[in-house]
């Protein structure tokens, strides 16, 4: 399983949010180029870059900050937030993302999902973002009415390859992810899975290399290794397989 | 009533997604290692993942290889997985080698892959070497998803079924009321529910 250390952009500084509300957040590096090398430093073998502020404006803000983070680091990087159409969609990649994550968008523009998927293919990843099994809008500010495991498997017959998964509820704070939720959205495609949200704990990470479904392969950590719970190098070990 | 399963904890599991996957079918699972709650149960599942010589003392100290061992002779039916059918057998050679509980018969030693890399990790059609309840319904070569650099060399009769990965392996294991499968059957979508379903039929069909 792959570990991916999480950089939200906002502001040009890079932040933490706590449960996505934008007025609880924390600042950690005030460029986020410093926390891409630092994570890379460490091992990362792929970055997850957010552009917060994009995610709210409805379009990319943090282009340069994208750009100097994939010039810095060996590692790919995939990048979300705001992105909305086909032009900013291609705006990112050129700026150097291995992927895009985009969001709301895919829910609510059908022709735009088509569109990039044509396009890119498996470059595209679709962020579902769950509150109480319900799917969540426009940089979490909206609360949905789709079930998170029905969108999964309807986006995932449209072509969808890989899908981010958060746990709106756990996302930083630190106390476990959802386990249970993460199995029901495994069980749903036969695309990949990244799951995010909640991991404070080198037990976090075992207990999701142990039980979670093999097209689980990744898991974002934002605060826990801001907050140097463990290092990057640490929450590789806990996520290999054990085999017997 | 529902069918109750206990899976034992001797602290190397991957127990709860075997007890999500129970759940799932209708049973009722029980995560447990204590003796009464065991003994209660309409059948016993023994988890497990990592090393042989370290989980086999963790299940003595535990006193679980007396318990187990008192299950099957009450013909309790019991299911290991991975690591758990592992145990099952006579012996090992992992590690310089342990003594297991030898309810099914046969050494387990490292995986032949054939220069392949090891671990074994992904999906493999598992072929049924012989008819046997535990695989009702469940098409031979029917992929199921693996995690291990160990298998199982069983004797003749209780081998159930095999995989190839480099080499034909076993997988795959039954004597009278005890079964054991080297690949993830709660990690094995739709076919691994059945299996586990199958099971649980299993245990209820057995006369308390």
């Amino acid at each position: 399983m792959i570990l991916y250390p999480a950089i939200d952009i906002r502001g040009g500084q890079a932040v933490r949010l706590l449960q996505g509300d934008y007025a609880r957040e924390t600042v950690f590096d005030a460029d986020p180029v410093d926390a891409a090398r630092r994570w890379a430093g460490d091992g990362a073998e792929f970055l997850h870059v957010v552009d917060l502020d994009g995610a709210k404006a409805g379009a990319s803000q943090n282009l340069d900050a994208v750009r100097w983070i994939a010039a810095a680091v060996d590692c790919p990087i995939q990048v979300g937030g705001g992105l909305r159409d086909a032009e900013s969609v291609a705006a990112v990649l050129e700026a150097g993302a291995e992927r895009v994550v985009i969001g709301t968008a895919a829910l609510r523009d059908p022709e735009f999902l088509d569109e990039v998927l044509a396009e890119h293919g498996e470059r595209v990843v679709v962020s579902v973002d769950a509150r109480d099994g319900k799917v969540a809008l426009a940089g979490w500010t909206e609360a949905g009415e789709e079930g998170v495991v029905e969108t999964v498997a309807e986006l995932s017959s449209r072509g969808v390859a890989r899908f981010l998964c958060t746990a709106i509820e756990v996302d930083g704070t630190m106390e476990g992810p959802a386990l249970g939720e993460l199995s029901r959205i495994a069980a749903a495609t036969a695309g990949r899975v990244i799951a995010s949200g909640g991991v404070g704990s080198l037990s976090d990470l075992k207990a999701l290399a142990r039980e979670a479904a093999p097209n689980v392969e990744g898991v974002i950590v934002g605060r826990a290794l801001y907050e140097h719970r463990f290092t990057v190098a640490e929450g590789k070990e806990a996520l290999t397989v054990r085999d017997c | 009533m529902t069918t109750r399963i206990a899976i034992l904890d001797y602290g190397m599991g991957n127990l709860r997604s075997v007890e999500k996957a129970l759940e799932h079918i209708g049973a009722t699972a029980e995560i447990t290692n204590d003796a009464d709650a065991v003994r209660t149960a309409d059948g016993v599942i023994l988890p497990g993942v990592g090393a042989f010589p370290k989980a086999m003392s963790r299940v003595r100290e535990l006193g679980l290889d007396e318990l187990i061992g008192e299950r099957r002779e009450a013909g309790v039916p019991i299911l290991g997985i991975c690591l758990g059918l592992q145990l099952l057998f006579d012996s090992t050679t992992e590690l310089g080698g342990a003594a297991g509980l030898g309810l099914l018969g046969g050494e387990v030693s490292d995986l032949d892959a054939d220069g392949l890399k090891v671990p074994h990790i992904g999906w493999s059609p598992v072929r049924w070497e012989k008819e046997s309840r535990l695989a009702d319904g469940i098409e031979t070569e029917t992929p199921f998803y693996f995690v291990h650099s160990f298998a199982p060399r069983p004797e003749a009769g209780d081998l159930l079924g095999s995989a190839a990965y480099g080499a034909r392996f076993a997988c795959a294991a039954e004597r009278d009321n005890v079964f054991g499968v080297q690949f993830h059957p709660e990690k094995s979508s739709a076919a691994g529910l059945r299996l586990l379903s199958n099971f649980t039929r299993i245990c209820a069909s057995v006369p308390a």
